[in-house]
């Protein structure tokens, strides 16, 4: 920006030029008119003989001329007019290149914002993620008991800055007349220190607010903050009632990404026994909390890995029962940025190679464009090169030329990616914790521009290159016939390029679309046409009620149950703790009577469910065996259970498993621990989503535990319209309103809305590669279509001279339609085995298809293969109706 | 004033002169216009066409320095100085027209005819 000052100066010097030259003039008539000269004659002569002051005005003012940054403006100009001259062409170009360019700058923004910006945390580079492991597949974390962050704390100096713990909680936050739902984050006096977070009102917790006899205390995530107390500044210090206990605001926390669940608030630990029990404190293999770690000043990654890995292994061989070798425990230090981008990735990754791959496809197409337009504009360039301007010159015209296009088309495109951010943030919030981070900012818009300057710079050397020969041979006198021959394989080339890169674009989009094919197809245990869901947790509610074992809730839920089946409409209400495929039923150790477990075997576990005697058949979920519960299941009766066909198989994999006895070997004081008779068999469930395994699952009667969670399953009658449901639903919720006025009613929705929700962010990954890959499609049958329409026009007179020779319109139609053609099949065969070789990208975003997908190929090249013709026909035809008559005459 | 017999500077010829008049006083304009005429008594004639864009060239190459100031006569009139750069320039300038000068008096001498 250094020509700036010049720039400027160059305007100031002309002003005290003028006022230079005025005051010249001023002073040689003073003095004439008193050497005696009548005033107005010595003005007069002053004037002549001071000679043309307009010219010696612009003599001063080239004289500060900036050469560069004015003949930059001359291209400009000259630039700009060209392009005015052809508004259609630069219409395309500059539409082509804002999709191309849209396309990136908004995925780029998405990957800017998740990825690579800092964290908001002091240092967030120094913050890691502690992450245990078992069976190295990455679903299984396992967290750590409080013994092992102890153990890490005292053996791992490159840690230094300090482990934190912070396991997620549950309760409902009270006020008059409402409850809402908390997620809180329950953590260590340490942990806002260990993040390098700082308060954005207030202060956060301490060490002094760890274990026992302090009084609870919350700290308000800054998002939390704004939704729920509208930003309330004078929040601090205000009581709130949590799980009926009171605790204090002490502060609203700074916004900030959290990991790897988003938290409403943070508390000390007191509030919950559990956490400050001894079980919690002491038992190595309680694995309940999650640790994060801040690196000690001066210490590495590496490091920190070593050393970590040093204590692992020596609390292995120390503590034999607590890590099962079998079950292949691991520990691995994540930095916190890597962790949170985790799951965003891989997508993210995909959506921005395939945003290039678009990109990639414009340019080739205004490439050609560019190409048969620089075919008319050879005269010009070769008249101004014979004039004189030289070879540079004339390249920079072009440069300039195009740098004006691509930028248009670059502002276009950021007006695109502004359009489409709020889009790519919702999708993107489904993965990543960091997406209200993402923004246009100035990296982003530096993106763009770089983005313009290269595509520029493709299209000058692309223009250029086939003109040199001509300038070359100007003096020559060749006109028509030096670089004819690059120019058309140039020009072929970009058409196979297009058409490659459109297979292989229609290829990824393919294999996404049939993945959410198949994820929607996938059964997900239920019969779950017409059922409603609706949860409302009446025990946390009245934390009090529970001292008679959870019965008058219990009570409480069957009251609403029946009020509910009242509804017109329904069918059947079933209760349970958890709502079906939800995955957020506790995972439980279970015990099988008379097979104690040898000496550091992990226990088999079972994901915990209440479930009342109806539940079953209002979600549509197969009894197999044995007996479903029944109204005298109570809690003096005898206690029963139903396990999933797969827990089943695993407890009993070769007996039979009904009238054998199971125990809850870890009630974590939610159940009893009595031995139960399990009574039947019952379908699996796909909880953790249709790509996930089935979930081995222990169901208990609603009426034999303290319901620690609940909600109600409603099966409408068959012939409710789905306008029906959505009335029952309204109805329903307003009983639960009326009965338990303080109590959160959620996941009010149909399971057919749940487990579209499970897929949604895989067919928006789909619709978005799928909508490139139309895009590219659309670009490239305009590009094969304009090529070949371009060369007939270049033929005419050839085609007119074949015809007239006898040619018939047929053969002529054939021979433009074999030379698209292949041009087509050269494309595609290319694109298929850019395709195959590429596809393995994406094995980790695919269900239920191979990389490979024969049906998907196929699909691709049949569609690429009937685009690619139907473009081709269009010229084709045109060419087969051409006159020879007119031609011949038109030409001679 | 004989006009037939008057011939164009030499290019820099103006320049040197003017660096050399604002070197003895600064000067405006006006003023250097009447100095170049006195000092060389009606020899050369400078026209003001060539001598305000010969004080920019100047300018922009930081030869000068110029300001607003008020004249004996209360006049507001724009002075120009020389810089440091400018008297350097100045010293190479005036020998390297010195060394032309004599190399054309000893070709042109008569003695060498």
């Amino acid at each position: 920006m250094n020509w700036l000052p010049g720039w400027t100066r160059r305007f100031r010097e002309r002003r005290e030029l003028s006022a230079e030259i005025q005051a010249h003039l001023e002073e040689r008539t003073d003095a004439l008119a008193a050497a005696g000269v009548p005033r107005r004659e010595a003005e007069a002569i002053a004037r002549r003989e001071f000679g043309n002051v307009t010219a010696t005005t612009e003599a001063g003012w080239e004289t500060w001329r900036l050469q560069t940054l004015d003949s930059l403006l001359d291209d400009l100009r000259y630039a700009a007019r060209t392009l005015l001259r052809n508004p259609g062409y630069a219409a395309v170009v500059a539409v082509t290149l804002a999709l191309g360019i849209g396309a990136n700058t908004a995925i780029f923004s998405v990957i800017r914002g998740v990825l690579l910006r800092p964290l908001p945390n002091r240092d967030g580079d120094r913050l890691l993620y502690l992450r245990q492991s078992v069976n190295s597949s990455g679903e299984s974390d396992i967290n750590f008991s409080v013994t092992e962050i102890r153990d890490l704390r005292a053996g791992v100096p490159a840690l230094g800055g300090g482990i934190a713990e912070y396991s997620p909680f549950v309760a409902v936050l009270q006020s008059d007349g409402d409850a809402t739902r908390l997620n809180i984050g329950l953590v260590t006096g340490n942990y806002f220190d260990v993040m390098g977070l700082v308060p954005f009102l207030g202060r956060v917790t301490r060490p002094s607010d760890d274990g026992t006899g302090v009084p609870p205390v919350v700290v308000l995530t800054y998002d939390f903050w704004r939704r729920r107390f509208g930003a309330d500044s004078g929040i601090v210090d205000r009581p709130v009632t949590i799980n009926g206990q009171q605790a204090i605001v002490i502060g609203v926390l700074q916004p900030a990404p959290f990991f790897p669940l988003q938290m409403d608030v943070f508390m000390n630990m007191v509030i919950s026994p559990h956490h400050v029990g001894a079980l919690m404190q002491n038992n190595r293999t309680h694995r309940m909390t999650e640790a994060v770690a801040r690196l000690a000043p001066g210490a590495t990654l590496a490091q920190a890995e070593s050393q970590v890995a040093t204590v692992y292994a020596r609390l292995q061989r120390e503590f034999p029962d607590a890590y099962d070798a079998k079950a292949n425990f691991q520990l691995s230090v994540i930095p916190f940025k890597r962790a949170l981008g985790e799951r965003a990735r891989v997508t993210l990754w995909l959506l921005m190679g395939t945003a290039a791959l678009v990109l990639i496809i414009a340019v080739a197409s205004v490439a050609n464009v560019t190409l048969m337009r620089s075919v008319r504009r050879e005269h010009e360039l070769v008249v101004r090169a014979s004039l004189g301007a030289g070879v540079a010159r004339l390249r920079r015209l072009l440069l300039t030329e195009h740098l004006m296009i691509s930028a248009i088309g670059a502002t276009l495109g950021l007006g695109l990616a502004t359009a489409g951010v709020p889009l790519l943030v919702s999708l993107t919030g489904r993965y990543s914790p960091r997406a209200g981070e993402i923004h246009l900012d100035g990296m982003v818009l530096a993106f763009a521009l770089v983005l313009a300057i290269v595509v520029a710079l493709v299209l000058s050397v692309v223009a250029f290159l086939p003109s040199e020969g001509a300038l070359a041979s100007v003096s020559a006198g060749g006109r028509r016939a030096s670089g004819g021959l690059r120019k058309r394989s140039l020009q072929r080339g970009l058409v196979v390029l297009q058409v490659a890169v459109s297979v292989m674009l229609l290829a990824g989009a393919g294999l996404l679309t049939r993945t959410t094919i198949r994820l929607s197809d996938v059964p997900t245990g239920l019969e779950s046409d017409n059922v409603l869901t609706l949860s409302a947790n009446l025990l946390a509610a009245n934390r009090g009620a529970n001292a008679d074992g959870g019965a008058s809730t219990t009570q409480e839920y069957e009251r609403i149950r029946d009020a509910i089946s009242g509804l017109p409409g329904v069918r059947l209400v079933g209760i349970a703790s958890v709502m079906p495929l939800r995955s957020t039923a506790p995972d439980l150790d279970l015990a099988v009577e008379g097979r104690p477990l040898a000496p550091g075997a992990p226990a088999p576990t079972g994901a915990v469910v209440l479930a009342n005697p109806d539940y079953f058949a209002a979600a549509g979920l197969p009894l197999l065996r044995g007996r479903p519960f029944v109204a005298t299941d109570q809690g003096n009766a005898a206690k029963v259970v139903i396990v999933s066909q797969l827990l089943a198989h695993r407890l009993f994999p070769t007996e039979d498993p009904i009238g054998k006895r199971v125990q809850l070997a870890t009630t974590m004081g939610m159940f009893s621990g009595d031995w139960r008779t399990i009574v039947g068999v019952c379908g699996n469930t796909q909880d953790g989503g249709p790509a996930g395994a089935p979930t081995p699952t222990l169901y208990i009667p609603f009426a034999q535990e303290s319901p620690y969670a609940g909600g109600f399953v409603i099966r409408t009658l068959s012939n409710v319209t789905d306008a029906g449901v959505a009335g029952v639903a309204t109805e329903a919720t307003r009983i639960v309103r009326q009965a338990a006025p303080t109590v959160p009613v959620e996941d009010v929705m149909t399971i057919g809305q749940f487990t579209d929700l499970t897929v949604a962010p895989r067919r928006v990954n789909a619709a978005l590669v799928s909508s490139f890959g139309l895009l590219a499609l659309i670009i490239a049958a305009v590009g094969i279509a304009g090529v070949l329409a371009f060369n007939v026009n270049a033929r005419t007179n050839e085609i007119g001279i074949r015809m007239s020779l006898g040619a018939q319109p047929g053969a002529v139609e054939r021979m433009i339609l074999a030379e698209g053609g292949r041009l087509v099949g050269v494309g595609i065969g290319l694109g298929a085995v850019g395709a195959y070789a590429s596809a393995g990208i994406l094995r980790g975003l695919l269900f239920g298809v191979t990389p490979h997908d024969p049906v998907t190929f196929g699909v691709v090249l049949l569609t690429m293969v009937g685009v690619g013709l139907a473009a081709c026909w269009l010229p084709a035809s045109r060419a087969a109706r051409i006159d020879p008559a007119i031609t011949l005459r038109a030409h001679s | 004033m004989d006009n037939n017999n008057r011939r164009d500077l030499f290019p820099g010829a103006l320049e040197m002169m003017v660096l050399r008049l604002i070197q003895r006083e600064p000067a405006h304009g006006y003023a250097l216009v009447q100095r170049i005429r006195e000092r060389s008594q009606d020899l050369l004639q400078v026209e003001e066409g060539s001598l305000y864009p010969a004080l920019q060239r100047l300018l922009k190459a930081g030869l000068v320095k110029a300001s607003w100031e008020r004249s004996a006569t209360g006049r507001r009139i724009r002075v120009y100085r020389l810089t440091s750069a400018g008297s350097r320039h100045l010293v190479a300038e005036v020998s390297s027209f010195e060394q032309m000068l004599l190399g054309i008096s000893r070709v042109v001498a008569p003695g060498n005819a």
